[in-house]
């Protein structure tokens, strides 16, 4: 007893010496992500020594991790800081989860609008207020096998695939690479609705459409936009041109073994490839932005964000305030390493460096960032939510030729406006 | 020895008193909570901008027009045809078989049937995945050298449920196998004898006497199965990820997705008391009837 109030005492006492704030934190961040992060955080607190420690703990990604945000908002007991994702961002907000950052709060950390891509800053706006601090943006990508391409003569001489631009284009490239005895000329996620839900938002926002449109889904001719997408898709797998019934891992691991010569994946896999590539056990591969199969280029992306949870007392003018600012103003100036795990930095002045534009395939496809499409911003939306379910489930029939694509898109727009 | 009654009394409520307080705190305050809370429009958790407003039946009304409510009642019910009574029957194959053998081999014979029992859930769905997995599943591969078209089994909601239920089975026949030897080994040994004399042949044997004499273990694997089976969700949930998640839904995960994805917590409520009263319902008569059916033989 008298040993644990000399430790307590003890503790006490180097606390008030240093008077070091201790950052609690929370992310979901696992895998490749999770471990450039750890970096991050352990750089972080070298850099601050004295003044300010991070206190990090990843949870569950998805439901869990919201729902367990939710709880200890609600009881007084959530983090300092935690990551969110942009499109969840409505539904935080309506449910008073978070705390605004304040136009004060902006101009401490010296980060502001002008910092942001506009769809980006969009993104975490609710109502003309910004409730995050945008990290990257994590778009989806074309990934493909140069040997492969090359093999079908289907491969440009600055080492990208042949017919990005249009359908007629991208169609000839599977035809050719069917043709060189490829088994799939596209790795695709057909068995995750959920997933696959990124490829066709894209593909419907390269005809402009939209999902929500004054509180109602898919209003209008945005219908058959939908419905030209699947039916482009369910097309590619009546010719045998993509993978069906694939899951996510099943996929990376068709192209990774070469069976796939391309495969649209989110930007997250490319350590992956780097590391595969890095033992020598991965053949010549690049990521590019999707191809534009209707009329304008468009991609679907994400963003991680940081943001303040409500009720957890780390308000305004408090030195625990400035301590969370300095972290978020602190790693989005350092994101350039976040970069290596294939994300896009939200700061512009992070990727307009010097040491960005060297960066591969990063540099390649960051041209996107003027074509990004968030989710529509709705209570709804959002990873792991209620909307991707509706969707994955007539997804998955449809792109593997079960179910009409009419009668999917009728069964949607049902069941999403009667959510 | 003098008792006094009145402090025997009071030493049995004291001693139960901390099993009644924890069973009022974590289990009747809830219930109670969820009964008023399903007539109400009310999020998960009430806090800042969310309040909650009494709604009276509105989300009972809701229900019988609520085509995912339809599907997760229709699918509870199709499971529950699938796997309570072909699980009891397979549990009671395997341990009329298991009482055959004797010694060390019989250990070993039950502790292989039990060893799925003991596994995770998230275990399970990975050893099933490996195995039945579109891609790269090593069933599939056995389906091409057999000449046989591949079936993507957890992505067709024609496969999807009979697939679940004979997992389900797999997965927990071995605890049932035990109740079944328990009763078998129960039977007085001199009965059977007494037949061999007789010189019945064994389906008589069965029919007259193991299974008669079985039948209230029988009756108890059935209770303990279709209450289990009602509540069907971690295997389901797991299988169905990324998947066709609204084709597949039971009562828990529609419950699930009410509270937790959608912040209905009224909603969710609702569904829970119908789930609650089904299985309320339909474990009573399950009982009275299968004990009218021991009356009968």
């Amino acid at each position: 007893m008298k040993h644990l109030m000399g430790m307590a005492l003890g503790a006490t006492l180097a606390t008030a010496a240093q008077a070091q704030e201790t950052v609690v934190w929370w992310d979901f961040l696992s895998g490749g992500d999770g471990v450039r992060m750890k970096t991050l955080i352990d750089d972080f607190d070298a850099a601050h020594e004295g003044e300010i420690t991070i206190d990090a703990t990843t949870l569950e990604w998805g439901v869990p991790f919201y729902t367990k945000v939710q709880t200890s908002v609600a009881v007084g007991e959530a983090p300092d800081i935690m990551t969110y994702h942009a499109s969840r961002i409505p539904l935080a907000v309506s449910q008073g989860l978070l705390q605004p950052i304040t136009d004060a709060d902006w101009e401490q950390m010296g980060l502001g609008q002008e910092n942001f891509a506009e769809a980006t800053w969009n993104a975490v706006t609710v109502d003309g207020q910004q409730y995050a601090v945008p990290l990257d943006t994590h778009p989806i990508v074309l990934y493909y096998n140069r040997d492969l391409l090359k093999e079908a003569g289907r491969l440009n001489d600055d080492g990208t695939p042949m017919g990005l631009d249009s359908r007629e284009g991208f169609e000839e490239t599977m035809a050719a690479l069917k043709d060189a005895g490829v088994e799939y000329p596209l790795g695709s996620v057909t068995a995750d609705g959920n997933f696959m839900y990124r490829t066709i938002y894209s593909l419907m926002g390269q005809q402009d459409g939209e999902l929500l449109t004054d509180g109602e889904f898919l209003a209008g001719d945005n219908a058959d936009k939908l419905q030209n997408v699947l039916t482009v898709l369910q097309e590619w797998t009546n010719n045998e041109w993509q993978s069906t019934y694939t899951d996510y891992p099943a996929t990376v691991a068709l192209f990774t073994s070469g069976e796939a010569a391309m495969m649209i994946n989110g930007v997250w896999e490319v350590p992956t490839m780097k590391d595969l590539a890095d033992e020598g056990r991965l053949f010549d591969w690049g990521a590019v932005e999707l191809p534009v199969i209707f009329d304008h280029a468009s991609t679907y992306a994400d963003s991680h964000a940081f943001a303040i949870p409500a009720n957890n007392g780390v308000d305004e003018g408090t030195a625990k305030r400035d301590a969370v600012l300095e972290v978020m103003s602190w790693i989005s100036d350092n994101s350039l390493f976040w970069a290596t795990a294939g994300h896009i930095p939200a700061n512009s002045g992070v990727t307009a460096s010097e040491e960005y534009s060297q960066m591969e395939p990063n540099a390649t496809y960051s041209s996107l960032t003027q074509n990004m499409i968030f989710d529509p911003q709705s209570e709804f939306s959002g990873v792991a939510g209620p909307m991707f379910d509706v969707m994955s489930t007539y997804f998955v029939p449809t792109l593997n030729g079960e179910m009409d694509p009419a009668e999917a898109v009728e069964e949607i727009q049902y069941e999403l406006n009667d959510m | 020895m003098i008792r006094n009654a009145r402090k025997d009394t009071l030493i049995a409520y004291v001693l139960i008193a901390p099993f009644v307080a924890i069973y009022g705190l974590i289990f009747v305050y809830p219930t109670i909570d969820m009964f008023i809370l399903s007539f109400q429009d009310a999020p998960l958790i009430t806090f800042g901008p969310q309040t909650a407003e009494w709604t009276g039946l509105d989300n009972y009304t809701r229900l019988p027009g609520d085509r995912r409510f339809d599907t997760a009642f229709w699918n509870t019910a199709y499971f529950v045809l699938l796997s309570v009574v072909p699980g009891t029957l397979v549990a009671l194959a395997i341990s009329l078989g298991i009482t055959r053998l004797s010694g060390r081999l019989q250990s070993l014979v039950l502790a292989l049937f039990f060893l799925p029992y003991i596994l995770p859930v998230s275990v399970v769905y990975r050893i099933w995945d490996w195995t039945l997995n579109f891609q790269f599943g090593i069933a599939m591969h056995l389906f091409d050298t057999l000449g046989i078209d591949r079936v993507p089994i957890f992505k067709t909601s024609t496969w999807f449920m009979p697939a679940v239920a004979f997992v389900t089975i797999w997965w927990t026949c071995g605890f049932s196998i035990l109740l079944f030897l328990a009763g078998l080994r129960a039977i007085p040994a001199e009965i059977y004898e007494a037949a061999e004399l007789d010189n019945a042949g064994r389906w008589t044997v069965f029919r007259k006497l193991t299974w008669p004499l079985l039948w209230p273990v029988t009756a108890l694997v059935l209770t303990i199965q279709l209450i289990l089976q009602l509540k069907i969700f971690d295997q389901v949930y797991l299988f169905s990820i990324g998947g066709r998640p609204n084709d597949n839904l039971v009562m828990v995960y529609y419950i699930y997705q009410r509270a937790f994805q959608n912040d209905d917590g009224g909603r969710a409520a609702a569904i829970a008391v119908v789930l609650f009263l089904m299985v309320i319902v339909v474990s009573v008569l399950n009982f009275q009837l299968l004990r009218l059916a021991e009356r009968k033989t």
